[in-house]
C-alpha cells in the first residue's frame, strides 16, 4: 500500500507544543508510507486540496491525517479521500490535539507520542479494507411517544410537512404537564389557551393517529423499518362510539376515586373525563374505584350512557404500526416531597407540591380557581414557598438543578397576590436561576412590584403551630435564624425522570444518565439525536425543560426527522459487525449480549445454524467481537487484526 | 460401600440403557490408579462401569465436542452420563449457554469424597507394580512393589478436590450412592491458593507465572480437556485470520494463549481442573481461572455452574451495571 501522511498545525494548537515537521519526516520512515507533510490547517480547503493533490501525484491508496479528534473532522476528510477518488474508508484519523497538544506541555515528550499515535495509525491503515454501504428504503410514517408539549409539536411539526404520524400517549389525554398549569411564565398567558389549540390540531389533524391510553409494548427493527407494538389499555369504554358528554361521570355513585389530574386535591368519580378540554373527550373507567368491576352491582354508568359505549368486558388489545423513526417525548415526573421528613414528609394537607399549587390556582381547578388551603378550605393569608425540595440536593439523590422552580414560584407568587391582594408571600431560596429571555427581569418584577419577600436560606423545619404552619429556617443574607407563620405552604418539588424511563430506554436500545434522563449523542453537537439511529429525544426526558425549550426542542427533533424523510433511501454504515462463517461455532453469546438486537440466527442448509448481523441495526460497538470466543465476529472497521497491529506498533 | 454402589450404578444403566443414545462413564484402566472414560451403547459392557476416587476426568465435554455442535436430529434419545458434583456445574453451564439441552442428557449424579491426583502418588511411592489401591477412611491404601503403603488422603487428592464446595452434583435424574460433605465451605478455604500467590510481591508473582509457563509446550491438552472450550479448531490460538497469537515459541505467545484461556472462561469456568489435570507439563493453569473465579465471586457474586436458568454476568448487556 502507497500511504501519505498529513500532520496538522492547527495553528499552534497542535504546533505549540508538538514538532509537527519532525512529526512528518519521521513518518517517512514507516513502512508503506511513500509521502508525508505537515500543513498549517488541513480541515481547510487548500489543506483538503493538498491531500487530493497528493493522491493523485504520489499514487496514494491511503491517507493518514494527524490533527484533533475524529468526532470533529473524519467526516471531512473521508469526503476529501472520496472526491479524490479512494474509498472513503481508506484513511486513519491519529488524534494529536486533544490526545497529545492540549494534555501536556512537554514538547520532546508531545512530540514523540505523536510520533507513536500516526505509527499506529499507519499500522491499522495497512490492514484496511475499501468498505461500501448499501442502500434501504425508508418508511416515511414517524411515531412520537408521549403526548407532551413537546411530543405535541414535533407531531405537528411533521404532520405539517405531510408525514404521516403515530402519536402514544401513556395517559387518557394528552397535553402532559403543560395541560395542569394555570399560567405560563415569564408572560402570564394561559397554559391551555396556548396549548389547547395544538392539542385540538392533533386530534384533527387527518395525518396523525392518536392512540391515548396507551403505552409501547416493544420495538422492533432499525432506522428506516421499526415496527411498533402498541399495548392499548383498557378504558371499558368504546371511545368509537363516547361523544364526551359527560353524562356517565354525573351518574358515577363511586365518588371517592383518586383525581390524578388534580394531584390529589380533589376526589374524581370512577367514570371520569378529567378536564374539560381533555384531548380525546372520552369517558374511562378507573378499574380501581369502579363498583361493578370490583364485584358490586352497579353499572349505572352503561345504563345511563346514550351511545352503550360502556363495555365492562374490554380488555387490553396490541396493534402494531410500522415507522421509519422515532421522537421520544416521555417528559418528566415530579420529585414526591415525602422524602423530606423535615418539611413533614407530607403528612401536612398545608405543605403542599408546586404542582398541586398550580392546580389550586386553575379555574378548572378543585376550588375552581379560589386560592383555598385543603385543610379547612379557609383563604391564606400568609404563603411560603420553598425552593430547591428535590432539586441540588444530593442527600435525596438529585444533585442537578431542575432549572424550572425557581421560575414558577416566581409566577405563582405573583399570581398569589393577583388572586388575594391582602397576602403576603414569602419565598426561600438558596440561588435565583433565571437564564431566559426576559426571566430575570419576571423574578424581578415579583420581588419588586409584587412584594414578595425572598429570603436566601434553606428551611431547616416545618411545623403545625395551632391551625397555622411554622417554617424555621436561615437568612443566610443576614446571618440570622427566621422563622415565619404561614397558612400555606408550596414546596417547588423539582424534576425527575419520568417513571418507567428505563424499561422504554431499553426497549429503544437507547441509553440514559444515572438519574434516568435519555441521553443525547453530543451533548453540544447532537442534542436531539440519540445514539440510535433513528430515534430522537424532545422535552424533559432527555432533561429538565421549560416549555420554551421543550417546544424549541420538539421541533429540532421534528427537523431531524424531515431531513431524514426527505431522502427514499438510507445509505447504510459499513462500519459494522461481520460474521465469518466458517469460523462462527454457534455458541450464540453474541445475541446474548448485543445492546441492540443487532444479530440473529441464520439456518444454513442441513439445519445448522449461524449467527447473522443485521448492519442496519447495528451500531459498530463491538461488544459482540469482545465476546466472541473464537472471534468469528468481526468490526469491519476495527478488525482483530488492524487493533493488534497499532497495539503491536505502540509495544515494539 | 464403593461395591455397593457400583451394583446399583450398573442397575440404574441397565433399566436406562434401551432408552438412551449410549451412556459415558468411567471405566478401569491399565493401573489401580487410574480410570479411563468409557462409552457403552452394548449392555454387555455395563459391567465395566465404575465409580470412586479415581474417576477423575469430567464427561461434560464429550457431549459438545464436534459433531455435536452440529443440529440434532429431533428423535434423538438422550444420552446419559456419569457426573461428580463439579462435573455437573460444567453440565449446568453448558445447559445455560445452550449448547446442550437438558432433556438431551440423562444425569447419573455420583456424591464425591475427592478424586486421586495419581502424580502426588507417584512422587511419594512411585507407579512401577501397583497391584491395589483403595481408599480406607481418610487414608489410600496401596499395594506396590509388594509393600502397602498408608498415605493421608489430603496429601494425594487433586488440588481441587481440597477446596472443593459442591461435592455433590447440582442437577441430576438419579443419584448413586449418599450424599457427600463438602471440604470447605468458605472462599477462604476454596480460594487458600490463589490468596497464598497474591499475597506474595508483584515481583515473586511474576517470576512465579514465568517459570510456570516456560515450561508451557502449548500442546493444548488443556484447551481440549476444557468441557467449556467449545470453539475447538476454530480456536485463535491457531487461526492465522484474526492472528492472536503465531506460532513462534516464547514466553509472550504462551502468556497470552493462557490468558486468552482464562479470560475466554471468566464468568464460566466451575473450577472443574481438568486443565490442570491433563497438562504433561504440571503447570498449576486453574490456579490463573481460579483468580478469575474469585474476582467472579466477589465482585458479582457470581459462580458458574450452579442454576441452570442463570445468566453468566458476561453473556448479558446491562445498560444498569453498577458494578464494574
Amino acid at each position: 500500500m502507497r500511504i501519505g501522511v498529513f500532520v496538522c498545525n492547527c495553528g499552534t494548537n497542535i504546533a505549540g507544543t508538538v514538532d509537527t515537521k519532525r512529526v512528518a519526516s519521521e513518518a517517512l520512515s514507516f513502512a508503506d508510507v511513500v509521502y508525508a507533510t505537515n500543513y498549517m490547517y488541513t480541515c481547510s480547503e487548500p489543506g483538503q486540496q493538498e491531500i487530493q493533490r497528493a493522491i493523485g501525484e504520489h499514487g496514494l491508496q491511503g491517507v493518514v491525517v494527524a490533527a484533533c479528534s475524529p468526532r470533529m473532522h473524519e467526516p471531512t476528510f473521508r469526503r476529501a479521500v472520496e472526491k479524490a477518488g479512494l474509498n472513503r474508508y481508506m484513511f486513519e484519523m491519529a488524534n494529536i490535539r486533544e490526545h497529545v497538544s492540549w494534555i501536556g506541555n512537554d514538547r520532546e515528550a508531545n512530540t514523540q507520542k505523536a510520533i507513536d499515535l500516526v505509527r499506529m495509525a499507519v499500522a491499522k491503515l495497512r490492514f484496511n479494507n475499501p468498505l461500501f454501504s448499501s442502500k434501504m428504503p425508508v418508511n416515511k410514517r414517524l411515531l412520537v411517544i408521549g403526548g407532551g408539549v413537546a411530543g405535541i409539536q414535533a407531531a405537528l411539526d411533521c404532520a405539517d410537512g405531510g408525514m404521516d404520524v403515530v402519536m402514544v400517549e401513556r395517559k387518557q389525554y394528552i397535553g402532559g404537564k403543560m395541560a395542569k398549569l394555570d399560567k405560563t411564565f415569564p408572560t402570564i398567558d394561559c397554559s391551555s389557551c396556548i396549548l389547547g389549540p395544538k392539542m385540538v390540531d392533533v386530534s384533527q389533524k387527518e395525518n396523525i393517529t392518536l392512540y391515548a391510553a396507551s403505552e409501547i409494548e416493544s420495538i422492533s427493527g432499525y432506522i428506516g423499518n421499526f415496527t411498533v407494538q402498541i399495548r392499548k389499555k383498557a378504558t371499558y369504554v368504546n371511545w368509537e362510539a363516547c361523544t364526551g358528554c359527560g353524562l356517565c361521570t354525573e351518574k358515577c355513585p363511586s365518588k371517592k376515586a383518586a383525581d390524578y389530574f388534580n394531584e390529589g386535591l380533589g376526589a374524581a368519580r370512577a367514570i371520569n373525563i378529567p378536564f374539560p378540554q381533555a384531548i380525546p373527550k372520552k369517558a374511562a373507567i378507573d378499574a380501581q374505584f369502579c363498583r361493578q368491576l370490583n364485584g358490586k352491582k352497579c353499572g349505572v354508568c352503561a345504563k345511563v350512557c346514550p351511545v352503550q359505549a360502556v363495555d365492562f368486558e374490554m380488555k387490553d388489545s396490541i396493534v402494531t404500526e410500522q415507522v421509519g423513526a422515532i421522537i421520544v417525548a416521555t417528559g418528566y415526573d415530579l420529585f414526591d416531597h415525602s422524602a423530606y421528613g423535615e418539611y413533614g414528609a407530607g403528612r401536612y394537607p398545608d405543605v403542599i407540591s408546586g404542582i398541586q399549587y398550580e392546580r389550586i390556582l386553575s379555574a378548572s381547578g378543585p376550588y375552581g380557581g379560589h386560592i383555598r388551603r385543603p385543610s379547612d378550605g379557609k383563604e391564606p393569608k400568609d404563603i411560603v414557598f420553598i425552593s430547591c425540595v428535590g432539586s441540588r440536593d444530593a442527600s435525596v439523590g438529585r444533585p442537578y438543578c431542575s432549572g424550572i422552580c425557581c421560575m414558577y414560584i416566581a409566577k405563582q407568587a405573583i399570581l398569589t397576590r393577583d388572586h388575594l391582594p391582602e397576602s403576603n408571600s414569602y419565598v426561600f431560596y438558596m440561588d435565583i436561576r433565571s437564564p431566559g429571555k426576559n426571566y430575570d427581569e419576571f423574578v424581578r418584577r415579583a420581588q419588586e412590584e409584587y412584594g414578595v419577600q425572598y429570603i436566601r436560606g434553606r428551611v431547616g423545619k416545618i411545623y403545625p403551630r395551632g391551625d397555622r404552619m411554622v417554617v424555621q429556617g436561615a437568612d443566610t443574607l443576614l446571618g440570622v435564624q427566621v422563622e415565619v407563620e404561614a397558612d400555606l405552604v408550596v414546596l417547588a418539588t423539582g424534576v425527575e425522570s419520568s417513571a418507567g424511563a428505563g424499561e422504554l430506554a431499553e426497549k429503544l436500545r437507547i441509553s440514559y444518565d444515572q438519574y434516568g434522563f435519555y441521553m443525547e449523542s453530543h451533548p453540544k453537537l447532537r442534542p436531539v439525536e440519540t445514539n440510535t439511529a433513528g430515534v430522537y429525544l424532545a422535552g424533559a426526558c432527555q432533561g429538565p425543560k421549560d416549555i420554551p425549550s421543550s417546544v424549541a426542542q420538539g421541533s429540532a427533533a421534528a427537523s431531524k426527522v424531515q431531513s431524514l424523510f426527505a431522502h427514499d433511501t438510507i445509505e447504510t454504515n459499513p462500519q459494522v459487525a461481520l460474521v465469518n462463517e466458517r469460523t462462527c461455532i454457534s455458541c450464540g453469546k453474541c445475541i446474548q449480549v448485543c445492546p441492540f438486537g443487532a444479530i440473529q440466527w441464520k439456518e444454513l442448509r442441513g439445519g445448522i445454524k449461524k449467527a447473522e448481523v443485521l448492519p442496519t441495526v447495528c451500531q459498530g460497538c463491538g461488544v459482540c467481537n469482545a465476546t466472541c470466543p473464537p472471534k468469528a465476529i468481526q468490526l469491519q472497521h476495527a478488525t482483530d487484526n488492524q487493533i493488534l497491529a497499532e497495539v503491536n506498533e505502540l509495544c515494539a | 460401600m464403593l461395591e455397593t454402589d457400583r451394583i446399583q450404578l450398573h442397575k440404574l444403566v441397565e433399566e436406562a440403557l434401551p432408552e438412551l443414545d449410549m451412556m459415558i462413564g468411567w471405566t478401569e484402566s491399565c493401573d489401580p490408579l487410574q480410570t479411563t472414560p468409557v462409552f457403552i451403547r452394548d449392555a454387555k459392557l455395563i459391567s465395566k462401569l465404575t465409580l470412586g476416587p479415581f474417576c477423575s476426568q469430567n464427561l461434560a465435554g464429550y457431549l459438545v465436542k464436534p459433531p455435536a455442535l452440529e443440529s440434532v436430529p429431533k428423535d434423538a434419545k438422550p444420552i446419559g452420563i456419569c457426573v461428580k458434583g463439579c462435573d455437573s456445574r460444567s453440565l449446568v453451564a453448558l445447559i445455560q449457554e445452550k449448547f446442550i439441552s437438558r432433556d438431551r442428557v440423562r444425569i447419573f449424579g455420583i456424591p464425591c469424597r475427592g478424586t486421586i491426583d495419581w502424580r502426588k502418588v507417584a512422587q511419594r511411592v512411585g507407579l512401577s507394580d501397583v497391584k491395589s489401591a483403595t481408599v480406607e477412611d481418610d487414608f489410600l491404601v496401596i499395594d506396590a512393589s509388594g509393600t502397602t503403603h498408608r498415605i493421608g488422603l489430603e496429601d494425594v487428592l487433586a488440588r481441587k478436590c481440597l477446596g472443593c464446595r459442591y461435592p455433590n452434583p447440582i442437577i441430576q435424574d438419579v443419584l448413586v450412592g449418599q450424599v457427600a460433605t463438602p471440604r470447605s465451605s468458605s472462599l477462604e478455604t476454596t480460594y487458600r491458593d490463589v490468596d497464598a500467590l497474591d499475597n506474595k510481591p508483584i515481583e515473586e508473582r511474576l517470576a512465579f507465572w514465568q517459570s510456570e509457563l516456560d515450561r508451557c509446550i502449548r500442546c493444548y491438552a488443556c484447551r481440549n480437556a476444557c468441557p467449556l472450550c467449545v470453539c475447538q479448531d476454530k480456536c485463535i490460538a491457531e487461526t492465522r485470520e484474526p492472528r492472536w497469537l503465531t506460532q513462534r515459541v516464547g514466553l509472550p505467545e504462551k502468556f497470552l494463549f493462557h490468558f486468552i484461556h482464562a479470560m475466554h472462561l471468566a464468568g464460566r469456568c466451575t473450577g472443574c481442573g481438568e486443565c490442570e489435570r491433563v497438562c504433561p507439563m504440571d503447570i498449576p493453569v486453574t490456579l490463573i481461572k481460579e483468580k478469575l473465579n474469585k474476582i467472579m465471586e466477589e465482585m458479582l457474586g457470581y459462580s458458574a455452574g450452579l442454576d441452570p436458568d442463570g445468566v453468566p454476568p458476561l453473556l448479558t448487556f446491562n445498560p444498569g451495571e453498577t458494578e464494574i
